[in-house]
């Protein structure tokens, strides 16, 4: 467990930084491989609607295939993964050869035979030493054998509306937030902003799988960590759920104190999703989400919120330390590709510029991708690579100062909770985390719905039920 | 007859029968495609341990067992019952009445009679996302601004348990009650004047009317529509699972939903999932028996 533990952590540490690698295409027209013949569908190709520079963009990644590798056809397919439609295309053999998965769901891909083995493709390309032993545990079979390469990453914090934060007065000498370090804070500001503005304080998404999703990382803060992990492994290698440490119940009292005591959320916090919170923000009317740094483009650009009205924080602290869930999306391969097509994807990733490689194109690619970015207004901030070659991550990181477009005051702290360890970063619950999820978040819309309701009752009967599901999936009981 | 004569007959009607078979190959094949393999396929998965659409090995009703030994089970199929309580108090008459309505108007019939059908073209999803936008517990929500605008504090209104499924309903019966209404009137259309204008002579109110002649003439459609209605809300998903995810806190949960839960959720577990949908159908069966009985019953009286 304590591997598991620090190897998560170092993934995340990682993983955070991953999140910007750059689209990019070269235009070199030198042949690098006339005999490599295969077919490739690719999926999240951008559809018709999408922006006419994202569109050439993929364009000229594909102008560029067609030259070093004339014998590899590309297909574009418009998939986008989702676990619900992608098992029946993978079963039929439909599945696009490379797709977008979050960290979520690989393990559980792998265990179901549904993706493809890119471990000799990845030698070849010789990047397998490059990137981090953390992602060759989320990536890999008990074989050791890689299905997947990190796409991108992310590290939970707290997106800020300041727009509201002034009118409830939390603003120091400079305009800067005054915002909240720990989770009481939090609790506290937020009933401050519901009564100077009256808009909600915290926007939480209690619906489907998100309000357990970001409930665990309140828990982890209340110390459901270690021995009291919201599910481990005992000594006889059995999955067991622990929804009803004291850790967890108190996690889980103040979400109830958060809408009886408080009153600090919105109101239609369990029909509310991932999307609309970020809606709630960028609209004014949440001044605090539960966000990461890969989505600050949702509340400002998407949303229309000032650069100058947001800020990203660090997760606040509870009274067991404090924690964030870093994750973030890979790319992942159908089960039936060939030798030769796993050959012709990290081709195609060397050219797009998902793998650790530099050119001058690549740079240059790394330019107009920051430049459009800060031209519709979405910020520009720092990113950590998952890729461990020195010379990639600084030319990365020089481009990104070069077109960071925000007072970096508003962010600093939470990149510096990264960089200087005050933060403990962990990743997802190791097993069945969508299930976990679902349970807890039901736990949650009881607590947020029916004042006075039992937590302990309600924990129990989750854990009853998921511990039900570990039989049955994974303890085989 | 002769025996010639006898052998064109039988040969006439051979091929005769063979056309029959013929034109309905084509059907056939669908049914046997679409219909019926994907049936007993599930069946046969609901029996056995899957992994994802694979089945791994035989395990008899284990699915089944542990399906129905989970709180969410009995949740969601008290929740199914309840959207068909539901639905028959809000939605059985109501088309009934509107058929009424329009069959008396005397102007303007054609327009009503589309006006009523009119939601039934929008799409599904299209109408419970817009029905959100009035149910929405913000300041901004439809129905918020109307009760604010009467100085009436604002609501919340998917965020409560005992709310929840009446309010489904009530999205589905506006979308549906008027597609229900037209089969209605074409039913009263059936009717004969005569009937009307005997009560006519003997002096019969409106009221009469309805009890005494409409009424009745419908009994037999309105027992039909009644077992379609029961079978199409206890298929209810995709409302639920856009509007409110099926919380608050499993309270608008469906059977359905709960297999979709099973296959596509995150588990992957399709055999719980086909165990859910056979179980579905099991009522379903069963509820179709009973009303086939009473309407046997009943037409053995007449």
């Amino acid at each position: 467990m304590n591997k598991l533990v620090k190897s998560l952590s170092l993934l995340l540490s990682l993983c955070l930084l991953l999140s910007a690698v750059p689209a990019v295409f070269a235009e070199s027209d030198e042949v690098v491989d006339a005999n490599l013949t295969c077919t490739l569908t690719l999926g999240n190709w951008p559809p018709d609607t999408a922006a006419q520079a994202e569109k050439d963009l993929f364009e000229g990644y594909k102008a560029t295939m067609a030259k070093q590798y004339p014998n590899v056809t590309l297909v574009p397919d418009y998939y986008s993964y989702s676990l619900s439609n992608y098992v029946p295309m993978a079963k039929g053999g439909t599945a696009p050869s490379i797709f977008q998965p979050p960290f979520t769901d690989p393990q559980l891909l792998i265990s179901q035979h549904l993706v493809g083995d890119v471990t000799d493709a990845l030698k070849q390309f010789g990047v397998l030493d490059k990137f981090s032993p953390s992602y060759v545990e989320m990536l890999a079979d008990e074989n050791g054998r890689i299905y997947g390469l990190p796409r991108d990453g992310y590290v939970l914090g707290m997106h800020l509306n300041l727009d509201l934060f002034r009118q409830a007065g939390l603003v120091d000498d400079e305009g800067l937030p005054i915002y909240p370090k720990t989770l009481q804070e939090m609790a506290e500001y937020g009933k401050i902003i519901k009564e100077k503005t009256g808009k909600a304080g915290l926007v939480f998404p209690a619906s489907e799988t998100y309000g357990g999703w970001l409930f665990t990382n309140i828990a982890w803060n209340f110390g459901c960590v270690g021995e009291s992990a919201l599910e481990y492994q005992d000594e006889d290698g059995r999955w067991v759920c622990n929804f009803t440490s004291p850790e967890c119940v108190a996690a889980m009292e103040f979400m109830r104190d958060l809408r009886w005591k408080y009153d600090i959320l919105n109101v239609d916090a369990t029909t509310t999703d991932w999307a609309s919170a970020h809606t709630l923000l960028g609209t004014g009317e949440a001044a605090m989400n539960f966000a990461a740094d890969d989505s600050v483009d949702q509340p400002t650009s998407n949303k229309g919120l000032p650069v100058e009205d947001f800020a990203l924080i660090p997760f606040p602290a509870g009274d067991a330390g404090r924690y964030a869930l870093a994750g973030g999306t890979c790319y992942m391969f159908a089960p039936n590709i060939t030798a030769d097509q796993g050959i012709a994807l990290m081709a195609y990733l060397k050219v797009i510029g998902k793998l650790p490689f530099l050119d001058d194109q690549i740079i240059a690619g790394m330019r107009a991708d920051y430049a459009a970015k800060r031209d519709r207004g979405a910020p520009v901030l720092p990113a950590i690579s998952a890729w461990t070659d020195e010379e990639y991550n600084a030319a990365k990181q020089a481009i990104i100062d070069e077109y960071c477009n925000v007072d970096m005051r508003l962010y600093n702290d939470f990149f510096d909770s990264i960089n200087e360890g005050t933060i403990t970063l962990k990743s997802e619950e190791p097993v069945f985390a969508q299930q976990l999820y679902r349970e807890l978040t039901a736990v949650i819309q009881r607590m947020i719905t029916r004042e006075g309701a039992d937590v302990n009752k309600a924990l129990r009967q989750a854990e009853e039920s998921f511990q039900e599901y570990l039989d049955d999936e994974i303890n085989d009981i | 007859m002769s025996q010639s004569a006898k052998r064109v007959r039988s040969h006439a009607k051979r091929s005769e029968s063979f056309k029959s078979w013929l034109i309905m190959l084509p059907g056939l094949v669908l049914m046997t495609f679409f219909v019926w393999e994907p049936l007993f396929e599930s069946i046969r998965m609901s029996l056995y341990k899957t992994r994802n659409v694979e089945l791994v090995r035989f395990i008899g009703l284990d699915n089944f067992v542990s399906v129905v030994g989970k709180d969410d089970f009995m949740q969601a199929l008290l929740n199914t019952f309840s959207y068909t309580f539901w639905s028959l108090l809000l939605g059985f008459a109501l088309p009934v009445i509107l058929a009424m309505l329009i069959g008396e108007t005397r102007r303007g019939k054609g327009f009503f009679r589309t006006a009523v059908y009119l939601p039934n073209m929008l799409p599904g999803l299209a109408v419970i996302i817009l029905w959100s936008a009035f149910f929405s517990g913000e300041k901004s929500g439809v129905f918020n601004i109307i009760l604010m605008r009467l100085g009436i504090p604002a609501q919340t209104y998917l965020t409560h348990a005992d709310w929840v499924i009446p309010i489904i309903i009530l999205i589905a019966t506006w979308k549906g009650a008027g597609a229900t209404a037209l089969i209605y009137m074409a039913g009263m259309a059936g009717v004969s004047p005569e009937l009307y204008e005997a009560a006519a002579i003997d002096g019969a109110t409106v009221w009469h009317r309805i009890i005494h002649i409409l009424l009745p003439s419908i009994r037999k459609l309105a027992g039909t529509l009644l077992i379609l209605q029961i079978i199409s809300v206890f298929q209810i998903m995709y409302e639920p699972m856009v509007l409110t995810k099926g919380g608050p806190d499993n309270a608008s949960l469906s059977l359905m939903q709960l297999m979709w839960q099973y296959a596509f959720g995150g588990s992957m577990n399709y055999g719980k999932a086909s165990a859910v949908a056979v179980i579905v159908t099991l009522i379903l069966l069963v509820m179709t028996a009973i009303y086939s009985y009473f309407n046997r019953k009943e037409s053995d009286w007449d």
